[in-house]
């Protein structure tokens, strides 16, 4: 056995130094070679010494693999990823050199996509989860020899727009947002996207901005205004939201998209009619109290709107208000939907197509019905669901790349910031030919980040894609375990508390980015909180026992205190009333004192329901579990949902304030993140560590394999950290150890996010350890999360890693070694203007990775 | 309902199926079977289902239905009543919304955090023209003004099913291919719409580059999708017109909202027995904490319908009955329709229950449930079944999934959940034969 392997190793050693000495190897492409001749020999030599067939490592026999089928591509995926993340041959053996590894990873993931190519396909090279499979010193270190780069590009695409984005376009249809007030800059404002509601939906409302009554409660408004769902769907769980190639629309959604455009239609011809009787629409209410009688809560029937128009008034409501039908008209409402639509004018060609479609409808249906069914087909234009970068006109360069312009490239600049349509001045630039080159996307680019009133939603959203601090809401706590963290867990309240805490570390971060100087350190740092009152509680500490008991011993002081003032004060009024009616009995006819009576007689009742108020109140906020922080100081806004939900909605108001010294430090420690990253039971602590792992230190963590029974063990008097003993097992730590001591850290919060010292009684155990990190300044045990952060964020890998990050949220795909260039000037930029977003932002939009496309991605490979 | 065109583009759509084949025809020698969800809002109490004095599980042999449900007393032999099945983890105070037939935490404003239990048997039972049908009844005003909303249905996290409130609109969906008057001028707009929007969206798709085109691909097989279903549907529009309910003046002129409610299950009635789908799912209140029955002479409306205690309610008794009414309505249409060797509803399960569990302020911890049909002879019937309640509507969930041929243990509950919440495993055997 050993002879034959040491005979291979010697075939192999010849083989790779013909590739070695032979051209310069250009990462991705096609290596011309067979499993026999290429795949088996790297096998043979570096890993079937431990996969071999005799009491293999990991029972993985590698031996007999052969080559690349649909019965073993999990095994081949396996390898690719053990491979590309240097995770084997492990530490200790020869390594392969750095163009063998690529070239062999080239081959896998070529063999995969090839073979798996009419059975759902091979992705997970492009899955931003596996962004990091690329070695980050390829793309920041110096370059080995033997690799050749070529100019960087994307390939040309469509690109579906998210839920989010298309609530917002639609919703521009019939909502005018409020202009942008520098008074007041975190008020949501036009250009702002649609957030979710109240219980964590994204829907879009009719009418909102009419409402001046309604009849019933919070679920009552709920229920009676009208409102459709997002119709797109998106699998968002972690990471990235939206690659281009996620998603398509289906059969289901464009029936719903048709149902949902002619509510839309009617709406922008009809305002609230559309959705009320007649007489609901008053600026009197009163003067409708004849029609409002009963109980008409939970009914649209119970809503009045005032009658002011609010809605935008388009082509659309101009064709329907008037009688009759002009061609002119019906072209102007075609074309002007065409664009708020798809942001750009129709071609000739489009606008006859959709005015003869609408035409026709017309013809068969009458005026109003025609139209309202006939323009519901711009809805499903294929520019209103996918955003296209094509290239269709442009002459490919000497590397087979064409640059967008024009359309194309105004509206990916637009997208790259905005979720609305191109503002004027942009739009004069595309139409005036001012969108062609790279110093006009530099330029349009640079006014865009310098004005404030130009909302710019899409670099939160990146935000919330990078740090993951928008979940929180959506993990369903088990009541008790919820309990047990000290925060109250009646009807609804923690889940809204969770989403309010969204749109406020939302808020958080636009303050970062408006002084835009060390960016990503002042989020990982900042001692600055935006929070609501209930937050308080949320940023507050949990009590030990003892200092429960305490707290609760003081309370009970202090509510005899309070109890002895007030009956001091409620004897006094007693008093008054006693001896007024012993006064009148004494003489009933008193005038003088008969009033005086009333009014003391009110004023005891005043005091009784004071006293009633503010008992109720002292139990209701009585939480003897959570020491609450002091969360105030200047008042400030979040952008929060129209109102979905009566006067339970969400409210914009927020405190900008100061967080507790020493137990939290930047959004890491923020409820928001931290619950984000917990599950039902307990803290996630691998789901944090992953993060850190991932988004700070640029590592990757391969799929857990098929075999693993990924469980903790249910032990409700233990602690996590113990529970996660099962992790340090030699098979499983491998990767945990990637993970867990990065999390572990974060134990310093409990799982609605609350400070903690003790933990089932016991001083809790916070301590961690970076290991293998990329960086060994980095490298080291931490006592807690905070001494952590601390660390990581004065460094310059993790300042990479996360450039990395902007760059596949702005290009919409993996970096590949090509990028590397991109990557680095995207750093320096923003390196060199002390940590700049804005000046990353423009080093990344005016790259070659977002300026050029390139269509047909196999003769790229060949051209090159 | 045409989210299942979609989801069941693959296998519904396969040229192969000719429509005959996809009409669960009646004449066809295998067994196709039928789910039907009924989901009344604010409540089920057991109390208005399980006869009086029954305390353990027995037969219903010899014991009198409690008025509310009076009228199945001819049918239950095929009635199956359980009680002490919970929900705590769905949330259901105020309706669980899509948590009522997902099995997960649910309220207001929540989006599905996965599919629905009605949308999944959908896939797995044999398919159809359209897979699954969602029909809700509402105030009459609810329903013109919102006449589709997704509360209770959904394919998956954060894609909710809209289900059908407007009688005309889904009377045009499914017998269009057959209508007259206006309902047949707006068919035959939509179609050439539809047609025209296929055209458009395939010519888009020649400029793509190759790696787009698979992905686009889907995009405009959508509306050849549906384009195909209704050529389908009008290539077998003598079959359909056996089912097809009359239009008559209910439709544009309704009194009540009632009389909405029952063109609606008319036209769900018809959706199966013409065998264009085999899922239906209905949402008397339309999964929220309101809803009208006027027609009933039931003159309060919307929320304090769920304040008030069910049993011997004269409100409650009304709506409950109307239910049961719907309910015989719907087995005697399966029963008139011959199938196999017995009738349509031979292979049918009607599973009653309410998206609010026993009642509207609850915490789930009792979630009563009337069985109809034994589904091709997978459950008992004939009998009042008292669980512990200690085992989740999922479990019963799971238990339908099985009997319709899916091999699962669990429905959306992992095992961590189901340490808290399901005290046992796999199907509800109190149940099966």
């Amino acid at each position: 056995m050993i002879k034959v392997r040491f005979g291979l190793v010697i075939l192999l050693s010849c083989g790779l130094m013909s590739v070695a000495s032979g051209e310069a190897y250009q990462p991705g492409q096609k290596v011309d070679s067979d499993y026999g001749s290429f795949a088996q020999p790297f096998l043979t030599s570096h890993c079937v010494d431990c996969h071999g067939e005799t009491e293999p490592e990991g029972n993985l026999s590698l031996h007999d693999l052969g080559p690349v089928d649909e019965v073993n591509a999990a095994t081949w995926k396996a390898i690719w990823a053990q491979v590309s993340l240097r995770e084997m041959p492990p530490r200790e053996v020869t390594q392969p050199d750095v163009v063998e590894r690529l070239k062999f990873s080239d081959w896998v993931v070529a063999e995969l996509t090839r073979v798996m190519h009419d059975k759902g396909g091979f992705h997970a090279h492009h899955d931003p989860h596996k962004g990091n499979f690329l070695d980050h010193t390829l793309l920041f270190g110096p370059l080995p020899d033997g690799i050749k780069l070529v100019p960087t590009s994307s390939p040309a695409r469509i690109w579906r727009v998210t839920p989010q984005e298309h609530i917002t376009r639609l919703n521009e249809l019939i909502n005018t947002e409020p202009d942008f007030d520098p008074e007041k800059p975190g008020l949501r404002t036009h250009g702002d996207v649609v957030p979710t509601n109240h219980g964590g939906e994204l829907k879009l409302y009719f009418g909102t901005d009419r409402i001046i009554q309604w009849q019933g409660g919070t679920v009552a408004y709920a229920t009676s205004v009208k409102s459709v769902p997002a119709i797109l769907s998106s699998a968002r769980n972690h990471g990235l939201e939206n690659y281009p190639d996620f998603y398509t629309v289906n059969s289901a959604e464009a029936t719903q998209i048709m149902g949902v455009a002619e509510d839309i239609i009617e709406y922008m011809a009809d305002g609230p009619l559309s959705i009320a009787q007649p007489y609901q629409i008053t600026d009197d209410p009163k003067s409708i109290a004849d029609k409002m009688k009963g109980d008409l809560r939970g009914l649209p029937t119970s809503i009045v709107y005032s009658t002011k128009v609010k809605r935008p008034l388009t082509p659309v409501y101009d064709l329907m208000k008037d009688d009759g039908v002009t061609d002119d008209r019906l072209r102007a409402a075609v074309d002007d939907l065409f664009e708020r639509l798809t942001f750009r004018p129709p071609s000739q060609t489009e606008s006859d197509e959709y005015l003869a479609i609408v035409k026709q409808s017309i013809e068969k249906l009458g005026k109003r019905d025609g139209a309202v069914l006939g323009l519901s087909s711009i809805f499903l234009d294929r520019d209103a669901l996918f955003r296209p970068e094509l290239v269709e006109y442009g002459k490919p360069d000497s590397h087979g790349r064409v640059m967008l312009q024009d359309w194309e490239l105004g509206l990916a600049v637009n997208h790259a910031l905005r979720y609305i349509k191109p503002d004027e001045e942009l739009r004069q630039a595309i139409v005036e030919g001012r969108m062609r080159t790279k110093a006009d996307v530099k330029r349009e680019v640079e006014r865009m980040l310098a004005d404030d009133t130009v909302r710019k939603p899409r670099v939160l959203r990146f935000f919330r894609d990078y740090f993951d601090y928008d979940l929180g809401g959506y993990i369903c706590k088990d009541s008790k375990a919820l309990a047990d963290t000290g925060v109250k867990t009646r009807g609804q309240s923690y889940y809204r508390a969770m989403f309010d805490a969204t749109a406020s570390t939302d808020r958080l971060i636009e303050l970062i980015l408006h002084e835009d100087k060390d960016v990503l350190k002042q989020l990982l740092t900042t001692n600055k909180v935006v929070a609501t009152k209930a937050e308080n509680v949320y940023f507050g500490k949990k009590l030990s026992r003892e200092e429960r008991l305490a707290a609760e011993a003081e309370a009970k002081k202090s509510e005899v205190e309070i109890a002895q003032k007030e009956a001091a004060e409620l004897e006094a009024a007693q008093k008054e009333v006693t001896e007024l009616e012993a006064k009148l009995e004494a003489n009933s006819e008193e005038k003088a004192t008969q009033r005086q009576l009333a009014q003391k007689k009110k004023a005891l009742t005043a005091v009784q329901k004071k006293i009633a108020a503010a008992k109720k109140e002292r139990r209701g906020n009585q939480n003897s579990n959570v020491a609450e922080a002091d969360l105030s100081g200047e008042k400030i806004y979040s952008r929060v949902s129209r109102r979905s939900f009566g006067t339970g909605s969400m409210k914009p108001d927020r405190f900008l304030a100061t967080i507790p010294e020493g137990q939290r430090l930047g959004i890491l420690t923020h409820p928001s993140w931290l619950v984000s990253h917990s599950d039902a039971m307990d803290n996630h602590a691998i789901l944090r560590g992953r993060w850190v792992r991932e988004r700070l230190l640029g590592g990757g963590i391969p799929d857990v394999p098929i075999t693993v029974d990924a469980m903790l063990p249910d032990e409700p008097n233990n602690t996590l950290r113990n529970r996660m003993r099962v992790t340090t097992e030699t098979y499983c730590w491998t990767c945990h150890q990637k993970m867990d001591p990065l999390g572990l850290p974060f134990e310093m919060f409990n799982h609605a996010g609350l400070y903690r010292e003790v933990e089932l009684d016991k001083p809790v155990d916070t301590s961690g350890e970076i290991i293998d990190s990329g960086d060994p300044a980095l490298d080291g045990k931490v006592a807690n999360a905070i001494e952590m952060i601390q660390k990581l964020a004065e460094s310059e890998h993790v300042e990479q890693v996360f450039v990395r990050h902007a760059f596949r949220f702005w290009m919409g795909r993996n970096e590949t070694i090509h990028d590397a260039p991109v990557l680095q000037d995207a750093w320096r930029a923003y390196k060199d203007n002390d940590g700049s977003m804005n000046a990353l932002l423009v080093s990344l939009l005016t790259s070659d990775a977002f300026l050029y496309r390139t269509r047909d991605v196999r003769a790229f490979v060949e051209v090159n | 309902m045409l989210q299942g065109v979609a989801a069941g583009a693959g296998a519904a759509f396969g040229l192969s199926l000719v429509p005959e084949r996809l009409l669960a025809s009646p004449v066809s020698n295998s067994n196709p079977k039928r789910v039907i969800f009924f989901m009344q809002n604010q409540g089920f109490d057991p109390k208005t289902c399980i006869p009086e004095g029954m305390t353990g599980s027995s037969s219903l042999a010899n014991a009198k239905l409690p008025e509310p449900i009076s009228a199945l007393e001819p049918f239950k032999e095929r009635l199956h009543i359980i009680n002490g099945l919970h929900g705590i983890h769905t949330s259901p105070s105020h309706s669980a919304f899509f948590g009522a037939l997902g099995g997960y935490r649910g309220s207001d404003g929540v989006p599905p955090s996965a599919s629905t239990i009605d949308y999944e048997l959908s896939k797995v039972l044999p398919p159809t023209l359209l897979p699954h049908l969602c029909i809700g009844m509402d105030s009459i005003e609810n329903m013109t003004t919102k006449p589709t909303i997704a509360t209770l249905s959904a394919s998956g996290a954060g894609q909710p099913i809209f289900m059908h409130s407007n009688p005309n609109h889904l009377y045009q969906m499914l017998f269009g291919g057959i209508s007259t008057g206006d309902i047949r001028l707006q068919h035959e707009a939509k179609s050439n719409l539809l047609n025209q929007i296929e055209m458009l969206a395939a010519a888009n798709g020649q400029s793509l580059p190759s790696a787009e085109r698979l992905r686009y691909s889907q995009y405009v097989q959508g509306f050849s999708d549906l384009n195909g279903l209704r050529n389908r549907l009008d290539t077998v529009s003598d079959h359909l017109r056996k089912f097809a309910p009359v239009v008559d003046e209910r439709y544009t002129k309704p009194k009540f909202e009632t009389d909405w409610h029952d063109i609606l299950l008319d036209l769900g009635i018809s959706a199966l027995t013409s065998g264009i789908t085999n899922t239906l799912t209905i949402g008397s209140g339309r999964g929220e904490i309101f809803g009208a029955w006027k027609g009933l002479g039931v003159e309060q409306q919307g929320h304090n319908l769920g304040h008030m205690d069910q049993p011997d309610n004269p409100i409650w008794i009304k709506i409950r009955q109307y239910n049961s009414r719907m309910l015989v309505r719907i087995m005697e249409a399966l029963e008139s329709i011959p199938e196999g060797s017995g009738s349509m509803m031979d292979h049918t399960l009607i599973v009653y229950t309410s998206n609010n569990a026993d009642k509207q302020h609850t915490n789930g911890a009792n979630w009563p449930v009337m069985l109809l049909g034994n589904f091709d002879g997978a459950f008992k019937t004939g009998c009042f079944t008292q669980l512990d309640g200690k085992r989740p509507i999922n479990s019963l969930y799971a238990t339908i999934l099985r009997a319709a041929g899916q091999n699962c243990d669990r429905f959306n509950m992992d095992d961590k959940l189901a340490k808290k919440f399901d005290d046992g495993t796999g199907p509800l055997k109190e149940l099966l034969v």
